[in-house]
């Protein structure tokens, strides 16, 4: 009966969005409004980060720092699968969307009784791809499309075997599928889609393996390709004009996708993209920062490998890039630059208000630019324990390396930090306007890399390297804790309001709330709310199993709930998972995070939280068997 | 403090043993493991007592370091070309041969064994590898191509005319090949189908390599245009094909760009450790006597033979 209503609403909603098409006659922004419109209506979380902002802020208050002592479990959902769940669920007019860790199965819930499952798509997947993916089976989420009066509500999904597919969001029915990843070229789909007005933007993922990574926008009702960016090759690729980086030449501007490689190396370079995006609708540019270059071993790809590890800025219509800063020149360390990114407005130092945007690298900087034009405004260490950069010159934009933590051949590097995890990995951060502070999920891991070189027969050589991972200088080394922190940071004053230490990795970021709260879970299992001004830590639940994911929050008949996938795995828990394929994920991770063992192990599912554990099942009559 | 060193090193040792699978937990780690406690086994069993008197071949006998992964030069049946050399050498020796066995690939023979004493001699590594003492060469041989008789091509060095009709080529990581390949341009366009060879494994801190056999098996069945190896990787395959296959052997050394000599033939000896002469002067001695035996081996493998330059 409910969903029939929501249906019926939706239909007459998607009707006078049509009428008004008609006679604004600016049609391809009418999604786009659509969209936006839900993303600011606090019932909802339509897309992953919650808005094109991404900044994963809800200003819902009924939770807050006076009464979340008495949270408690509302209902739950299993998505049957183990593995690692990264991401968050959608919820969209009433209804909740989940995702899953590969075989990638989607769930529509109706959030008045979401003890009944809407519709379930499974698709059929090539096993192939399980081996392809590097570091666990997961996926990041789903995005939603609004519909036109023509084309239905859609759900769009990625799929690990590199496929993209649209699923009506009433039925579950597939809409169209197409294929964006080859896995027979080692390249596979992690990443939640971003639907930008009429588009659906989708990266790729598998640079260790000579990918060539690309970002690719499709039409969001048929599929159809419109643009595709590489990150590497000739700017008629990288889909570089005339103007780009006018505003800062000294981040480079034409040709670099094939003068900063040796040869054409650039058609193997990864700088594949599995992260985030970020879109403002005034600048009409999508932000996204691209990944490590390919392959590994450094010395066979001299120069700087443009546009790999880019913060990269495109208009969103013709995907021509606007601008793009390259923060880790040459990478040695596997720092693939695909974190989230975080728009804000906010005076800067001098006191003028600039449309800015923030990027916690894997690199251990945090980045903060102009996102009119590029100008990089700060670049602060995430924690005073990165090392292989002593600074990053804000006048050159260039990171100044300490040799000591270089990677090379014949150089034993002893604790260089951050890991090649990154002192930030995928985890989606949240910024809290009012405080104008960025709430930050940090891992604290260092490495040694020791080089060794294998001659064996007829000149042949093995260049290998062993790495181990432990603890950050704050962490315990000896029993192996202590690898990751909370911290909250503001971009303009480099400042740290507050840190505090975890036993694991905060690996899938943060929430933030108009309640004072945030919000985050933890490798072993917990879902946690600390005070924004103070960090103290003001309420926790144990889950079934450890979280990568984020948490978000909705509302629902008046009361707000807080939800949160749970399901060890990625790349920190590939121990706890059996099914690895990539040595060094091995190595850091079952290196570093061999105590997790002991505090969590495989699941999968949501688990959905409110004041006093209200539900739609405080009426027990709600979901139960009716006899005639 | 010191307990911090002693764990890391702990996970160090264990990790590049195996390349960072040592580690992983589940079933897919058995057969590791076993390869691992071998390894370790025998190590130990050497660092015991005085390093000096320890590392010292033991008389009446000639323990050969030989690796179960090493086909078609080592296999644990003793069909590997170079076990049945390494007997021949050893009982002209007057010694009892004992192949010493690990599941580790051949690569790191020398250091994780032979530097270790648990083994005294590794068979076919390049003449003068300074890592070892080496004998005089008992052969000689080269890189070479592969293709199928009936597509009429005949390559045979790295600026050949009919190397434009390749567009897949499968080869060896990391061999004189490798680079070569980055020298004709095919490197690039190629790389996709070489990675599918190991099924996208990554490289990183891992030996991950092409097998001989699977070389031949790709050009025989049409998959690959060509194939690059090292003549004993592949002769046996190449001669047991029931498809007519050519070899020839690369007939120049290479040049990159920069001018640097890139050489396609080499001189195989056998190692002992530094220092132990007594042990090659012994090799050297039994090497005059029984060259046609170890000829007549190598010509059976289909191994195409140079000569060494002594």
């Amino acid at each position: 009966m409910n969903s029939l209503f929501t249906s019926v609403s939706a239909a007459a909603l998607a009707s006078v969005v049509v009428a008004s098409a008609q006679i604004g006659g600016a049609w391809p922004s009418i999604a786009n409004d659509r969209l936006n419109e839900l993303s600011q209506n606090e019932q909802n979380w339509v897309m992953p980060g919650k808005n094109y902002s991404q900044d994963q802020y809800s200003k819902l208050d009924q939770i807050n720092k006076s009464n979340v002592r008495n949270m408690k479990a509302a209902w739950s959902f299993s998505t049957g699968v183990l593995h690692g769940h990264e991401g968050a669920p959608l919820v969209v007019d009433g209804k909740m969307y989940v995702h899953g860790a590969f075989p990638n199965s989607t769930f529509a819930l109706n959030l008045d009784d979401p003890g009944k499952i809407l519709w379930h798509h499974k698709p059929k997947q090539d096993p192939l791809a399980r081996a392809v993916a590097c570091c666990d089976v997961v996926n990041r989420g789903l995005a939603y499309w609004p519909g036109d009066g023509t084309v239905p509500p859609l759900i769009l999904k990625t799929q690990l075997d590199g496929h993209i597919v649209a699923l009506n969001a009433e039925t579950g029915a597939e809409y169209w599928k197409l294929e964006n990843s080859d896995i027979k070229v080692g390249s596979t789909l992690t990443i939640a889609p971003l639907v930008v007005k009429d588009l659906v933007l989708v990266g790729s993922s598998g640079a260790e393996l000579g990918v060539r990574g690309y970002l690719t926008a499709y039409d969001v009702k048929t599929g159809e390709q419109k643009w595709r960016a590489y990150a590497t090759g000739p700017d008629q690729d990288v889909l570089i004009g005339a103007d780009f980086n006018q505003s800062n030449p000294h981040y480079g501007q034409q040709g670099l996708g094939v003068e900063t490689w040796e040869g054409e190396a650039w058609k193997i370079g990864g700088g594949t993209n599995w992260g985030w995006y970020a879109y403002d609708p005034d600048t009409n540019m999508v932000y996204y920062g691209t990944g490590n270059p390919a392959p590994w071993n450094e010395t066979m790809r001299p120069g700087d490998n443009k546009w790999t590890m880019t913060i990269m800025a495109r208009d969103v219509d013709t995907g021509e890039a606007k601008f793009g800063y390259q923060k880790t020149p040459h990478d040695e360390w596997d720092y693939a630059g695909v974190n989230v990114i975080m728009l804000s407005e906010q005076e800067d130092k001098s006191g003028k208000m600039r449309k800015l945007l923030t990027h916690p690298d894997r690199n251990g900087i945090v980045y903060t630019l102009d996102r009119e034009n590029g100008e990089l405004i700060s670049a602060d260490k995430m924690d005073d324990t990165v090392n292989v950069f002593t600074h990053v010159d804000l006048q050159t934009g260039l990171p100044v390396r300490d040799p000591e933590y270089a990677t090379r051949m014949d150089h034993l590097a002893r604790d260089i930090c951050p890991s090649a995890m990154g002192y930030h990995n995928q985890g989606h951060d949240s910024y809290d306007p009012e405080r104008k502070l960025f709430f930050m999920g940090i891992n604290h891991i260092c490495m040694d890399w020791e080089p060794f070189m294998l001659p064996y027969r007829a000149g042949q050589f093995f260049v290998g390297a062993t790495l181990n991972m432990y603890p950050g200088p704050k962490g315990d080394r000896q029993g192996y804790e202590g690898l990751g922190q909370i911290k909250a940071y503001n971009a303009i004053t480099g400042e740290f309001k507050w840190d505090k230490m975890e036993r694991f990795s905060v690996w899938g970021g943060t929430m933030a709330t108009a309640g004072d709260l945030v919000f985050y879970g933890t490798l072993d299992g917990f879902i946690k709310a600390r005070d924004s001004d103070t960090g103290e830590l003001l309420w926790k639940f144990k889950l079934p199993s450890g979280v990568i994911g984020n948490p978000m929050t909705y509302e629902h008949d008046g009361t707000q709930y807080v939800a949160i996938m749970y399901g060890v795995g990625g790349w920190p828990g590939v121990g706890l998972v059996f099914d690895l394929q990539d040595p060094t994920a091995g190595l850091g991770a079952v290196g570093a995070f061999k105590n997790l063992q002991h505090y969590t192990q495989m699941g999968g599912g949501v688990m959905v939280f409110s004041i006093d554990g209200k539900s739609p099942y405080d009426d027990v009559t709600v979901g139960e068997y009716a006899p005639e | 403090m010191n307990s911090i060193e002693r764990d890391r090193t702990t996970v160090s040792s264990t990790t590049s043993g195996q390349f960072g699978l040592g580690p992983l937990i589940g079933a897919a780690s058995t057969a590791i493991c076993v390869a691992l406690s071998t390894g370790i086994a025998l190590a130990a069993g050497a660092a015991e007592g005085t390093e000096a008197a320890e590392l010292r071949a033991p008389d009446g006998v000639l323990r050969i370091c030989a690796s179960t992964k090493g086909a078609p030069y080592t296999m644990k049946d003793g069909s590997g070309f170079e076990n049945r050399v390494a007997v021949v050498i050893a009982d002209a020796m007057g010694r009892k041969p004992e192949l010493v066995w690990t599941d580790k690939p051949s690569i790191f023979l020398v250091r994780d064994f032979l530097d270790k004493g648990a083994c005294d001699v590794v068979m076919g590594l390049d003449d003068g590898d300074p890592r070892v003492l080496t004998s005089k060469p008992y052969y000689r041989t080269g890189y070479v191509f592969i293709t199928r008789t009936d597509r009429g091509l005949e390559i045979d060095n790295w600026s050949d005319e009919d190397l434009r009709k390749v567009k897949t080529i499968g080869y060896q990581f990391h061999s004189p090949a490798e680079v070569m390949l980055k020298q004709t341009g095919l490197y690039e366009d190629n790389l996709i189908y070489q990675y599918s060879l190991v099924n996208f494994t990554d490289r990183r801190n891992q030996f991950t390599q092409v097998s001989g056999e699977r070389l031949v098996s790709e050009v025989a069945n049409g998959t690959a245009d060509a194939a690059v190896a090292f003549a004993p990787d592949v002769a046996r395959y190449v001669k047991n094909s029931s498809t007519p296959l050519t070899m020839k052997v690369i007939d120049q050394n290479g040049l990159t760009a920069s001018g640097e000599l890139i050489p396609q033939q080499f001189d195989q000896s056998i190692a002992v450790r530094q220092g132990d002469t007594d042990l090659r002067e012994e090799i050297d001695a039994a090497l005059l006597k029984v060259r046609p035996q170890i000829e007549a081996i190598l010509e059976e493998e289909g191994i195409p033979l140079l000569q060494p330059n002594t």
